[in-house]
């Protein structure tokens, strides 16, 4: 049954993704993975949807990776059992909150885990550089890499400046 | 402004289509919105459920929504909170994913995700390297990076596995009281 699958694999995604919405990336990634709803590539495609869409792009990549997988009753189940972790957690959370906050090892666990989100969007970072790259393309990076060490750009920018280099790029078949 | 819930689900919904690519713009915007148009909540408290919202799993920006829903007006308050922001982005994305569908077949649309297949890439090292700051704050916490790299990127060891193993190290090291906290507050 695919709405419960797309239900427990998003809740779970909900559950374990520690570090904003970009750290939801490597679950999805790994769904493509393992349960070939969409590929790495139609992922990155979405991922740079997102950016440029309304809302958090946890919440638009959850969407999205729904409705491709189950249309659009497919992405409200994704978009809900994302999100319904957070929901069900924070409430229990604001009614302690004082001991939250103060809690010996929700720190520790929390000093854990952030390294951890790190390191898991980093892998992601680079195996889709792997996946997705050849000469022209890492001319681009290269570029693209550079103009971020300047000064801090609008995802936007980095979105608008690869759309227009893809284009022309096309026209001389250099996509590969 | 008084607070309805029609008006906390109005106000996090216009905070939600404001936000443009990651969750980090979330904080400027709830502090026009919230702090200073609406006077709902102040400054200090909106920077705390902005920590909390990170220490929680899930997105970021959904969380400190829920958590300053919650504050406002109970779980009524959290639930229409997150339905505001959570709104936008969905209806944006079915919109535009059902026009993709039909387009992503033509061959200059192919050539454009190409290029921005690579700006994602682009865009995923700057997330890093912003959690990074936030997250890698001695050597153990690098080992911790590294090794969380090292067993995604080669082994595909599957994400979960590895957030929970993580949490059970934390329990284990504060158990054992081997960590210290002096400056470690967010």
């Amino acid at each position: 049954m695919i709405y419960l699958k797309l239900f427990l694999e998003f809740f779970h995604i909900g559950l374990f993704s520690f570090g904003g919405g970009y750290a939801t990336l490597p679950f999805l990634y790994h769904i493509a993975d393992v349960q070939k709803w969409y590929t790495t590539k139609e992922l990155s495609d979405m991922i740079a949807i997102s950016s440029v869409t309304p809302g958090p792009v946890g919440v638009n990549v959850a969407t999205f990776a729904g409705f491709k997988t189950a249309g659009i009753l497919g992405s409200f189940i994704a978009t809900a059992s994302v999100i319904l972790p957070s929901l069900i957690l924070i409430i229990i959370i604001s009614k302690l909150l004082e001991q939250f906050k103060h809690n010996k090892y929700v720190r520790s666990v929390i000093y854990m885990l952030k390294p951890t989100g790190c390191g898991l969007l980093a892998a992601v970072g680079v195996d889709m550089f792997i996946n997705n790259i050849n000469i022209c393309g890492m001319i681009l990076l290269a570029g693209l890499f550079v103009a971020s060490l300047t000064e801090k750009r609008d995802p936007l920018f980095y979105l608008g400046v690869s759309a227009l280099v893809g284009l022309v790029a096309g026209f001389f078949n250099l996509t590969g | 402004m008084k607070k309805t819930l029609y008006q906390i689900f109005i106000t996090f919904f216009k905070v939600g289509t404001l936000l443009l690519g990651g969750g980090y713009v979330i904080l400027p915007l709830l502090q026009s919105e919230l702090v200073d148009k609406k006077k709902w909540i102040d400054d200090d408290e909106l920077c705390e459920y902005y920590a909390l919202g990170q220490s929680v799993p899930g997105i970021i920006a959904a969380n400190t929504a829920i958590f300053v829903g919650y504050k406002l007006k109970k779980t009524p308050g959290a639930i229409v909170a997150t339905l505001g922001i959570v709104m936008p982005a969905f209806i944006s994305i079915i919109l535009v994913a059902k026009i993709l569908e039909e387009v992503v077949k033509m061959k200059f649309v192919q050539s454009i995700f190409w290029g921005v297949g690579i700006g994602v890439v682009v865009l995923i090292y700057l997330a890093v390297k912003e959690m990074w700051k936030k997250s890698v704050v001695d050597k153990f916490t690098c080992w911790i990076f590294f090794i969380t790299f090292t067993l995604s990127a080669c082994f595909k060891a599957p994400p979960a596995a590895l957030i929970i193993l993580s949490i059970f190290i934390g329990i284990w090291l504060q158990y054992q009281k081997k960590i210290e906290y002096g400056d470690k507050e967010e």
